[in-house]
């Protein structure tokens, strides 16, 4: 590569971080300073904390984050186990039907989530789960995209390794647990970061199935910024929306290296 | 057998509800939306607790619901799912498609007495033409607003214009218009002469020209619509030339939720929002402003808008006459005197402008009276059966004439021709 071409690279690079970071960078400006430069970029613009005040007090904030917290890590810790499950039965097992079976756990890739809030919503409420974690919960602990995603790791182990630890006298809940699992970490991370930041930001379905302070993430709680009627105060909003958003952009940061590395092994672009 | 499986189970679901309560406690639940800032949900809660201080057999639940949209999201699926809420604020033109999913229960047969029919008859007519269809009252107006201009008067005295005069017909507007448009010396514009904010929901302020343009949208069936008359396509005629032609709008698709902002700064001398910006604009606003009606071609004119009350099928006979009786606490003139002063919301009953607390807030703050006074020229908001697609295929008509994709007339009728094909099954 000439030294011209990598500069036309870093420079190509540098123009799109930049283009995508634009709407963060917005957003911390308009968070920190008054109102009135939301649209007025002066150095000298005073700076305040006064619209995190707001935003934190409009709504019971502290709870909310409680719920979401509980809330992604039921849903990851469940999409683990039974994705973990569901994947080594698929990958290293032959029973009937087994195809079969597998068209149709990838079949539920192709459904929207959305279109079946109303069959959902039906179910919770007849299991009198409506308004609590578990309900908000439940429609996603069974999750096609990471039967498929760790079973096609799971194929990539090498046979040898399996039959290795047979030898050995390990049973198959042994030989997934102490072959498959820890070959499959990257894979695990990266679907993790996905599920999490899906969950973290999941809005319409929380607000459907749950009614009270006590159950509501919160994304629920953001949306009372949304005055569509009486105009939007954006240095409030960006406050919430950072406030609510700086937990994940926190991990993500320091735990960056491993994420990439790992999104690159798993393949997940 | 499924269903009847869930239905038993919700059965035993309120019963196992019911037993928890102390013995004749009513349970409601209530669903609210919020459109504006300022606290609207706290006012709801606090108005809510002060009914249950009142009336201590009854239990109100309110349920912070999202956004309009999110709120019939929520409440259909509930519905559906065995579990509609006992009362809900929705949007008013949301009766037909309520009504098509056999949801929603009129309040007639709770009004009996003469006083219940003079409660009923003592809102705004304006607002009842979105709640009442067959002679039958399903909603009950209570979140309700309506378009105005809003002008800035130290913008109109550098102009040279009168600043206590605002444009009151469609030539003024654009008259004045051009006087308060101002470009700098590279030839950018610094300031517009007017706003009519065009995203998301541009079928709303268009309503206005159009009922100042003596036309009509669609019938109060909601079975026909009449996009492709001529008062119609006048109205989006002139609303497309303020920009092209007078040159005293911005051009393109203006946003709503930057209005105000851009009112506040300078950009535009005059704006048409709702009064529900009423009080973001009198705590905002750095300069002295006024709140007109909507300057009238043919006529004055504006659309209603904004959330009714609906009572919901599944509920007991004793639940709904607890919920009514919250209703009509609530809608009583103090109570909705609070309202009216946290939100910008125009008082649905004119008793409610009698009470002194509102006397005194008008007197402090005149500009509150315009919505009122506009309310004799309001019509009904855009609302059909299938109310949500057949509103979206005329925004997306707004949209291709407003950006020039398509002639005005040409959007227009071919707007009709689809909205046509959709509301056929309903004739």
């Amino acid at each position: 590569m000439s030294r011209y071409d990598r500069y036309l690279f870093s420079t190509g690079a540098g123009l799109l971080a930049l283009i995508w970071v634009l709407p963060l960078l917005y957003a911390v400006w308009t968070a920190f300073h008054p109102s009135a430069y939301e649209a007025n970029f002066t150095l000298s613009a005073p700076l305040t904390f006064e619209n995190f005040a707001k935003a934190w007090n409009a709504a019971p904030f502290a709870r909310y984050f409680f719920n979401t917290f509980v809330l992604v890590t039921v849903i990851t810790g469940a999409q683990f186990v039974l994705c973990t499950l569901a994947a080594y039965g698929f990958a290293r097992f032959r029973f009937p039907g087994r195809d079969i079976l597998f068209g149709l756990v990838l079949l539920q890739l192709l459904v929207m989530p959305d279109v079946l809030i109303v069959e959902n919503y039906r179910i919770i409420h007849a299991l009198g789960l409506v308004d609590t974690l578990a309900a908000i919960a439940l429609p996603y602990v069974a999750s096609g995209f990471g039967v498929f995603l760790i079973r096609q790791t799971f194929m990539t182990v090498p046979a040898e390794l399996d039959d290795a630890a047979r030898i050995e006298g390990a049973g198959p809940l042994s030989i997934l647990w102490r072959v498959y699992v820890p070959l499959a970490k990257p894979t695990y991370l990266a679907y993790g970061l996905v599920s999490i930041s899906h969950h973290w930001n999941n809005f319409l379905w929380p607000l459907i199935v749950t009614n009270s302070t006590e159950t509501r993430p919160v994304t629920v709680g953001l949306s009372v910024f949304a005055t569509t009627d009486s105009g939007v105060e954006w240095s409030v909003i960006n406050a919430a929306t950072l406030m609510t958003s700086a937990p994940l952009l926190l991990a993500f940061l320091l735990f960056q290296r491993q994420f990439v590395q790992s999104f690159m092994r798993a393949g997940i672009k | 057998m499924l269903d009847k499986f869930f239905k038993g189970a919700a059965t035993a679901a309120a019963f196992s509800l019911a037993t928890a309560l102390p013995a004749g406690a009513v349970d409601l639940q209530f669903y609210f939306p919020v459109a504006v800032g300022g606290g609207a949900a706290n006012t709801i809660e606090a108005l809510s607790n002060a009914y249950m201080e009142a009336n201590p057999d009854v239990k109100i639940d309110p349920v912070y619901s999202g956004s309009y949209q999110d709120t019939i999201t929520k409440v259909i699926t509930a519905a559906r799912g065995g579990n509609a809420p006992q009362l809900a604020v929705a949007l008013s033109v949301d009766m037909f498609t309520l009504l098509d999913d056999d949801l929603i229960l009129p309040f007639d047969d709770f009004l009996e007495t003469d006083a219940d029919m003079a409660w009923v008859n003592g809102f705004y007519p304006a607002f009842m033409e979105n709640s009442q269809v067959d002679g039958k009252t399903y909603g009950i107006p209570f979140q309700r607003s309506t378009p105005v201009l809003y002008w800035n008067k130290e913008a109109f005295k550098e102009a040279g214009l009168d600043p206590e005069t605002p444009p009151a017909t469609w030539d003024e507007m654009v008259e004045m218009g051009k006087a308060l448009t101002k470009t700098d010396a590279s030839g950018n514009t610094t300031q517009w002469g007017v706003r009519i904010p065009t995203s998301g929901f541009p079928y709303w302020l268009f309503q206005g020209l159009v009922i100042e343009n003596g036309g009509t949208l669609a019938n109060a069936e909601g079975t026909e619509t009449y996009f492709d008359s001529a008062p119609v396509i006048e109205a989006a005629q002139y609303l497309v030339d303020l920009s092209t032609k007078h040159k005293v709008m911005e051009p393109g698709i203006l946003d709503w939720g930057a209005t105000p902002k851009d009112f506040f700064e300078g950009r535009s001398a005059m704006v048409w929002t709702t009064t529900g910006n009423l009080t973001n604009m009198r705590n905002n606003a750095p300069f002295d402003f006024g709140v007109a009606m909507l300057p009238a071609n043919m006529q004055r004119g504006a659309p209603t808008g904004g959330g009714n009350f609906y009572l919901f099928k599944g509920t007991s006979d004793e639940q709904l006459a607890a919920a009514v009786d919250f209703i009509k606490w609530i809608t009583a003139p103090e109570q909705a005197a609070k309202w009216t002063m946290a939100t910008g919301y125009v008082a649905p009953r004119p008793a409610t402008w009698e009470t002194q607390t509102m006397k005194d807030y008008a007197a402090g703050f005149p500009q509150v009276l315009t919505a009122r006074d506009q309310l004799e020229h309001a019509k009904a908001e855009l609302s059909t059966h299938e109310n949500q697609r057949v509103t979206q295929i005329l925004n997306d008509a707004l949209a291709a004439a407003i950006t020039g994709q398509k002639p005005v007339e040409t959007a227009l009728k071919e707007a009709q021709a689809k909205a046509d094909a959709v509301l056929k099954a309903y004739r």
